[in-house]
């Protein structure tokens, strides 16, 4: 391999002709927006976090590929799951996710996703993300390198130009699977409740 | 008037905090009443998985307990088992430790620069001060082969001798970083608009700081000379010279002055390494996983992280597993007892600042 | 000067010789009930005015947990380590939150994690767990591993959890027996030719 950049430069584009592309041609159209841009929210759930400022700012420059980050659930498309989940923040993680609107895609960071890494026998973290939420595309390491995440986010491009990359409906097909899977781990009560709703003080509206 | 007073989370998911963790407020328009800090989103049980593991294989999981700066954590690890092991370190072994934790100050600082300068809405230079960060991850990507997590220094020693050539390579950069870092005082430190937010915000009294036993730059930026480094020095630095810079204002741009002294004196202390350092092995002979035993006793090892003062307590029970390992990391007071006590009366737009400010760092809270 | 407290607090608070681990380190060990009136004394007469961390040990094969308090003098050049055994069953403990506000914080993530009762700290609520019901996680009865292969499952495909003694020993002995049953069969072999021969 070549110092640097893994990637060759054709690659970095996405070719317009891509195999399996069985879409009609709006579809097709729809697909090759969304995946020139792309906002990620912005929360850094585990270790990977530290791994990220270096991939958005200016050395390896996310932003050429249409990558810039959002503030708020509701105008994100991607939600990066940085490494290993305690109970506590899958919680916060399903809420999130639920108030994303759709289309929205989900990137696993890092090798604790895949199959609890190396906190495999400790009490408080899942093992298996796909479990509780279906995932777009993993990319693997311990750290990854900012080129490695790199190279995630362009094969997340190619998928969603194929059409394939459509989590968000599997989680609404299969939604008793994950709600069985999330309260067999976290209880009755997946989500915190809505309780800081200022209106609802001092006897309502 | 009714529903004056609101309760909101400054919450896990936000792109004005440190780390994952989330502050509860309770305002009356922007004047925070209240605050309640809440963490444990982090928490996976480092104490317990190190007591199923010998020391080579709890070697591996130490460096991740704290993700900003992980090497003071691999330091302490391999201090408190020499102690209990009764092994001695050679010369150029501790000399090259001690340059691997200047370095890594060094990168947390501009981290802490990024943090900071993005909290007031400054993000020119936070896109500096993480590439400038990035050419010392190249210099640990040589050096160790991984550019967060190291995994380097081990009891009896360090893992490897360094690279031909690359002492000189730290020369090259600690040049560019005296000049580069004269830019981040005209961009940063005398701006304007920092200055007017920064001034008369976030004040901590002297008598408080040691009462309550803060660390780090809180007291420094009150006026009280603290370093580990110099009260009860360990690895070479009674060898070394160098000076703790204080201020007497104790705000948040005191403390901001404090670390921008710190980070010249971090390069002041490289080149004076690079000149001393000697010549030797820089492993001793270990005994092998299953047979390094830890006698049955206690022992309390402190280090100076780029935050402050960073402790391990460790006990072993005669076996080669060890028996507790607890860390004391230097954001435990701050997030708890002085950002409680600090946010009350403050502006709803101040409590990213004074978070990124005391320095507070939630995987070291709850481990 | 050194010496001299030592020889006071051995006196004054009936304790063991004091272990001077480093130079800068030092350890007592002392009855629960004369513990905060020795670190009233050591932070009145001796300036370790800081308090730094409170840690516990579990020792479980002697029935007690060890609680250790780490002081600091006021130029922080001193460290002592005040040591106190309290039961395993029914743990509890005056808290120091009167003369500590730092005290609140580490009284609490002990309470959480081993159960014990600071009586006088009325903040003993979950820390980093959320709506936890099995027993305090860091005591030595409670057995992670096989916390989590009851409640979570891992991804298929990957056999990490079996013994590697018990499955080396299981092949060997596979081995083994092949070896045997070849040399079986070579023997067999051998006596068949034999007879033939004889014949």
């Amino acid at each position: 391999m070549t110092e640097g950049f893994l990637q060759e430069q054709r690659t970095l584009e996405g070719d317009l002709n891509s195999e399996n592309s069985h879409q009609n041609s709006v579809d097709f159209l729809m697909n090759w927006f969304r995946k020139r841009s792309i906002f990620v929210l912005a929360y850094g759930t585990g270790c990977g976090a530290i791994e990220m400022p270096p991939t958005f700012t200016s050395r390896y420059d996310a932003e050429r590929l249409g990558i810039r980050g959002a503030a708020t659930p509701r105008q994100a498309d991607v939600i990066i799951v940085s490494g290993y989940c305690s109970y506590k923040t899958l919680r916060r993680i399903i809420r999130t996710y639920e108030q994303m609107s759709n289309p929205k895609y989900v990137l696993a960071l890092g090798s604790c996703t895949v199959n609890g890494g190396m906190y495999w026998d400790s009490y408080n973290t899942i093992k298996k993300l796909e479990d509780y939420m279906p995932v777009d595309m993993y990319v693997n390491g311990c750290m990854p390198r900012p080129e490695s995440i790199l190279e995630g986010f362009i094969q997340l491009q190619k998928d969603i130009g194929n059409g394939k990359a459509s989590s968000w409906q599997k989680y609404e097909e299969n939604y008793e699977f994950y709600r069985k899977n999330q309260e067999a781990v976290l209880g009755e009560k997946v989500a915190p409740s809505y309780e800081a709703d200022w209106y609802l003080y001092d006897g309502g509206l | 008037m009714e529903n004056k007073h609101i309760t909101i989370f400054h919450g896990p998911q936000h792109p004005g905090i440190t780390g994952n963790m989330s502050v509860e407020l309770d305002l009356i328009g922007e004047t925070i009443q209240k605050a309640t800090t809440h963490v444990g989103y982090l928490h996976r049980g480092f104490e317990k998985l190190v007591e199923r593991r010998t020391v080579i294989q709890a070697f591996t999981i130490v460096c991740r307990i704290c993700v900003p700066e992980p090497d003071p954590n691999e330091a302490n690890f391999a201090m408190a088992v020499e102690e209990l092991a009764d092994l001695e370190v050679t010369p150029r072994a501790k000399y090259i430790r001690t340059m691997v934790l200047e370095l890594s100050r060094l990168a947390a600082q501009f981290l802490w620069i990024g943090g900071q300068s993005g909290s007031i809405g400054l993000y020119a230079v936070g896109q500096w001060a993480i590439a400038d960060r990035d050419l010392i991850l190249d210099l640990f990507e040589e050096l160790t082969g991984a550019r967060v997590y190291h995994m380097y220094i081990y009891p009896g020693g360090v893992r490897r001798d360094l690279p031909d050539g690359f002492l000189g390579r730290v020369s090259k950069l600690l040049t560019y970083m005296k000049k580069r870092l004269k830019d981040y005082d005209d961009i940063f430190i005398n701006n304007a608009s920092f200055k007017a937010r920064a001034i008369g915000v976030g004040v901590i009294s002297q008598e408080e700081a040691i009462k309550n036993g803060y660390v780090g730059q809180v007291l420094r930026g009150c006026g009280i000379k603290a370093d580990v480094r110099k009260d009860a020095p360990y690895l070479v630095y009674d060898e070394l010279e160098f000076e703790v810079p204080t201020q007497t204002a104790g705000d948040v741009y005191a403390r901001a002055l404090v670390r921008r002294d710190e980070m010249n004196q971090s390069i002041h202390i490289l080149e004076q390494l690079i000149e001393k350092i000697p010549d030797g092995e820089v492993m001793i002979k270990m005994p092998t996983h299953r047979k390094l035993k830890l006698k049955k006793d206690d022992t309390w090892v402190k280090i100076e992280s780029a935050r402050g003062e960073f402790a391990y307590y460790m006990a072993g029970d005669g076996t080669e597993n060890i028996r507790r390992m607890q860390v004391r990391g230097p954001s435990l007071v701050h997030a708890f007892t002085l950002l409680e006590k600090l946010l009350v009366g403050a502006e709803l737009s101040d409590v990213a600042l004074i978070m990124n400010s005391l320095g507070i760092c939630p995987p070291e809270i709850e481990r | 000067m050194q010496t001299n407290m030592f020889t006071q607090i051995k006196n004054q608070f009936a304790t063991n010789d004091i272990i001077i681990k480093r130079k800068d380190l030092y350890k007592v060990e002392v009855a629960k009930e004369r513990l905060f009136d020795l670190i009233k004394f050591i932070g009145n007469h001796y300036d370790y005015k800081t308090l730094n961390a409170i840690t516990c040990t579990d020792w479980i094969e002697d029935g007690h947990f060890a609680i250790t308090y780490m002081l600091t003098t006021l130029d922080r050049t001193s460290t002592f380590m005040v040591q106190t055994l309290i039961n395993r069953e029914d743990a509890h403990i005056n808290s120091l939150v009167d003369d500590f506000a730092q005290s609140e914080i580490m009284e609490r993530d002990l309470a959480e994690m081993y159960g014990i009762d600071f009586i006088g700290n009325k903040n003993l609520i979950e820390l980093s767990l959320e709506n936890w019901v099995h027993t305090p996680p860091l005591r030595r009865e409670f057995d992670t591993l096989e916390f989590v292969n009851k409640h979570l499952t891992f991804r298929e495909g990957r056999d990490d959890n079996i013994d590697t003694k018990k499955e080396a020993k299981r092949l060997r002995a596979i081995k083994k027996a092949e070896k045997e049953a070849l040399k079986k069969a070579k023997e067999e072999a051998k006596a068949k030719e034999e007879n033939q021969d004889g014949k």
